[in-house]
């Protein structure tokens, strides 16, 4: 779930860019007027940059609040940063491919015993050689009881349930090092290796031993390399990191692979608002999903900017309404609340057509995303009916938490509550900010809420939360015969068998409706007409950054 | 005066532990906590367990304080729970930019409102005094989040003159050249909203000095207008604007939220709102520090001016 940083600002500033941009819309600059402008904007440009550098300037929203690449806090706006000064072992990339990086292979002959060849050439940029030394200190180190870490890797051998060595426990069991370039990894039991892949090959920075080696392992985040991390592995290196403003990297010149055609990206923090205007003014020259989103309310005025390239994104995770299965304890009215709604209106009115509709948390690009489910329709009537059914009290409020900072999410709570109210149910509205609702969420304060979760590639991480006995299901929902799929889902290694496992788990859940989908929306992806390669994505937009260009 | 100095001092010392302690209390109450916030029902409950210990959450209220307090003694605001950079560090790196912004609206605000008001006082009930009492009522009201979009969507969109926003150019050479056209907007909003309350203080007090019968007398002596004004009746007018411009400086420097979000100026005040939302304890706490130590420090000097600009003020 993601950590939303909510600008309180942003709401105030969306409608007014909303208010500006309607003045524009009425009257379309005669071209004649916009060639002069454009002329003395790049010559502004011209004289402001040293010459002959090239420049990719990246605009996003949420701030960027650590380069630590072993403990990014679940912060997706640190991942825009961390991508370009760190490689992983493996790429992933929009076909849901894995593409060697570090690694030249990943190799399993049991899924149990993952044999990973390094490339021999690979080295960190002051030069000094990574080798499986480097690899097997990063581990150590993150795996440390007291070090913080959002390295998920609880299926290695040796490692507790929770991912971490036990206490005074140094070395892991399941990791074992051939030789300088090549290493194994023994897991607990045989697993996808798709996890395997995403959660160690994609998800695992790398710490260099030759600077961090004296380091004390509680103090490790504290440490000054975090705050200026001048050696890493990766296409660009630091440059500087201005919080809440914008970070810097530079070419790496001594890279393992082809080295990078750019001399500098500069990740911008802005207003969504500022956003969209400087993508206009040229300032800057893409955004970056999902700290970047501009807003969909500004999807005609972008299209319209001749200096951009506007496309959509695939349809992306979906903000669902989770509702508290201890205090809306009917599958009945949950169905009820599920017809009731009608999300078609927001998709068209609301996202201009921009998304679709799904009703589980998977969405549908997804490999494992559920064909066969057919979606709740707009159904009042039935609504209506069912609430009958259930001998729904209509006279009791439900009170739904929102959190504030996404305006279109906002909006389209707006309009869930209008047609919870035709078909009778009384709805007590709560916004917070997000720290607040969650706290509230946690104690189980609350009988529906709405907020978006993360894009995983690995399906188990899409049910975990549905688990009865996860101390971290705050739906309080508990079904056993979900408890049994989830964990067979989990234990299986045999793609086909998981999908059979994971399709059964979707239908169950889609008649349970211990969560609902509410929109699905494509998001926008703008990158200027100055830049020949490189493009926001949704999945590895940094994964060929070297060979990023600029038009002459 | 000295005695009087070194004794608001010592009295300040207590007062700032008084906030402190006030001030931790209320970021504690607030609900929510910054280890909650990274909710993900994937992360096993004993890591967000071990994080709380880790960040010494666990402790009692009163132990937590004094842990603060122990490091504040030997000069340190811990480290921030985000970025797990120094806080002092972190604040100082933002002080430089509001300050700089703070000081140049001041100094704007101020350049229009003391010959505005002081003409309008003059000329009072004349067409430019209602022209500029309108438009000291506009610059009041009128929001700065609205005044400073338009400004980026004409200076910045249309006619492209000015950066939309931020404190340099990003790749840029740099220069004092470049840094002045990024502050031309927030100053000129920040400048506008100062000026036109200021304005009215000006002016009131203006012409409250005017009906003074020293002044009628100085006027029979013959003395020249210019001077009447300027010397007589101006320096006595300003004497109640220190105390205003006074009460503004902590405001200033406490970090124009909305001014630094719309122009991304890396101050105070966006470090002040990520801060609140992320519940960053220590980097609010050394934010709040900072404040009660500005607010005190400028009441002080607001004291020690007004005394020196009016002699029948002493401080015994």
């Amino acid at each position: 779930m993601k950590r939303n940083v909510h600008r309180t600002l942003l709401g105030v500033i969306v409608s007014l860019a909303l208010l500006l941009s309607a003045c524009s819309a009425n009257k379309p600059a005669p071209a004649p007027s916009q060639a002069p402008a454009q002329e003395g904007a790049s010559k502004t440009e011209a004289t402001s940059t040293p010459q002959g550098e090239k420049i990719v300037h990246i605009g996003i929203v949420n701030a960027p609040i650590t380069l630590n690449q072993i403990n990014d806090q679940g912060d997706s706006a640190s991942d825009n940063v961390l991508a370009l000064l760190n490689d992983s072992l493996l790429d992933l990339n929009e076909k849901f491919e894995f593409i060697p990086k570090l690694a030249q292979s990943v190799e399993t002959a049991d899924n149990q015993t993952f044999v990973v060849k390094l490339d021999p050439a690979a080295k960190w940029n002051d030069n000094t050689p990574f080798t499986t030394a480097d690899v097997a200190f990063t581990l150590k180190l993150a795996l440390h009881p007291k070090v913080e870490t959002n390295f998920r890797l609880n299926f290695i051998e040796g490692l507790n349930d929770t991912g971490k060595l036990e206490e005074g426990v140094t070395e892991i069991s399941g990791l074992h090092i051939v030789d300088d370039h090549t290493f194994e990894v023994k897991t607990k039991t045989k697993i996808d290796p798709l996890i395997f892949k995403e959660r160690f090959g994609t998800k695992v920075f790398f710490l260099p031993q030759h600077i961090l080696k004296d380091v004390n392992p509680e103090q490790l985040a504290t440490h000054p390399y975090f705050q200026k991390p001048e050696v890493t592995i990766g296409a660009f290196k630091f440059g500087s990191f201005v919080k809440g403003q914008y970070a810097e990297v530079v070419k790496n010149p001594s890279y393992y692979r082809a080295i990078a055609k750019l001399d500098k990206i500069f990740i911008k923090v802005l207003p969504a608002a500022n956003l969209v205007a400087q993508l206009q003014t040229g300032e800057i020259h893409m955004n970056s999903i999902p700290v970047g989103l501009i807003p969909i309310t500004d999807y005609e005025k972008v299209t319209g900017f001749s200096n951009v390239e506007l496309t959509s994104g695939n349809s992306s995770v979906p903000p669902e309404l989770f509702f508290n299965a201890e205090k809306i304890s009917d599958p009945k009215v949950r169905q009820a609340f599920a017809y009731a709604l009608n999300r078609s209106l927001i998709v068209d009115q609301l996202l201009k057509g921009q998304g679709e509709i799904i009703d589980g948390g998977i969405p549908s690009y997804h490999p494992y995303y559920n064909k066969e489910i057919t979606n709740y329709s707009y159904d009042p009537e039935k609504a209506k009916q069912l609430l009958k059914e259930a001998n729904w009290d209509s006279s009791k409020p439900v009170s739904f938490l929102i959190p504030v900072g996404n305006k279109i999410r906002e909006q389209a709570a707006d309009i869930l509550v209008q047609n919870l109210t035709d078909v009778g149910i009384k709805v007590d509205v709560q916004k917070f900010d997000f720290a607040t609702l969650i706290q509230k969420v946690l104690k189980g304060d609350y009988d529906v809420t709405i907020f978006t979760r993360d894009f995983y590639i690995e399906p188990s991480s899409y049910f975990t939360l549905f688990k009865g006995d996860n101390p971290g299901n705050f739906l309080k929902y508990k079904n056993p015969e979900v408890d049994t799929l989830i964990a067979q889902g989990e234990a299986e290694s045999d793609p086909a068998k998981r999908h059979d496992i994971y399709n059964r788990l979707q239908a169950i859940l889609h008649e349970d409706v211990p969560s609902l989908a509410v929109y699905s929306e494509k998001r926008l992806l703008a990158v200027s007409s100055k830049v020949s390669v490189g493009k926001p994505l949704d999945i590895g937009m940094f994964n060929n950054v070297n060979e990023w260009d600029l038009n002459p | 005066m000295l005695q009087y100095i070194i004794r608001r001092v010592l009295i300040a010392i207590p007062v700032l532990l008084g906030i402190t302690l006030i001030n931790f209390l209320i970021i504690k109450l607030a609900p929510g906590n910054p280890v909650d916030m990274f909710i993900n029902p994937n992360t096993p409950k004993e890591l967000l367990d071990t994080k709380k210990e880790l960040l010494g959450l666990n402790d009692p209220f009163f132990l937590q304080y004094f842990k603060w307090l122990l490091n504040l003694l030997q000069g340190q605001l811990g480290y921030s729970f985000s970025t797990y950079a120094p806080v002092t560090v972190m604040i100082g790196e933002r002080l430089g930019p509001t300050l700089l912004l703070a000081s140049a609206s001041l100094v704007v605000g101020l350049a229009i409102a003391i010959p505005v008001g002081v003409l309008s006082a003059i000329r009072q009930n004349t067409k430019f005094d209602y022209l500029m009492t309108g438009l000291s009522f506009i610059g009041t009201s009128i929001p700065q989040f609205f005044l400073g979009l338009g400004l980026i969507y004409i200076f910045a969109i249309q006619f492209r003159l000015l950066p939309t926003g931020g404190m340099t150019t990003l790749g840029g050479s740099g220069g004092a050249w470049d840094l002045i056209r990024h502050m031309i907007m927030p100053v000129f909003v920040l400048g506008i909203v100062i000026a036109g309350k200021k304005v009215r203080y000006v002016r009131a007090s203006m012409l409250d000095v005017l009906q003074q019968d020293y002044l009628r007398t100085a006027q029979a002596k013959g003395l020249h207008p210019f001077i009447v004004t300027n010397k007589h009746a101006l320096r006595n007018a300003l004497i109640p604007i220190i105390t205003v411009v006074g009460m503004e400086i902590p405001l200033l420097l406490g970090g124009s939220v909305l001014i630094e979000q719309i122009f991304q100026w890396p101050g105070i005040g966006q470090l002040t709102i990520q801060s609140i939302l992320s519940r960053d304890y220590p980097t609010l706490m050394g934010l709040n520090l900072v404040a009660a130590f500005i607010v005190l420090v400028t009441n002080l000097f607001t004291d020690i001016f007004y005394s020196a600009a009016d002699p029948r003020i002493t401080y015994s």
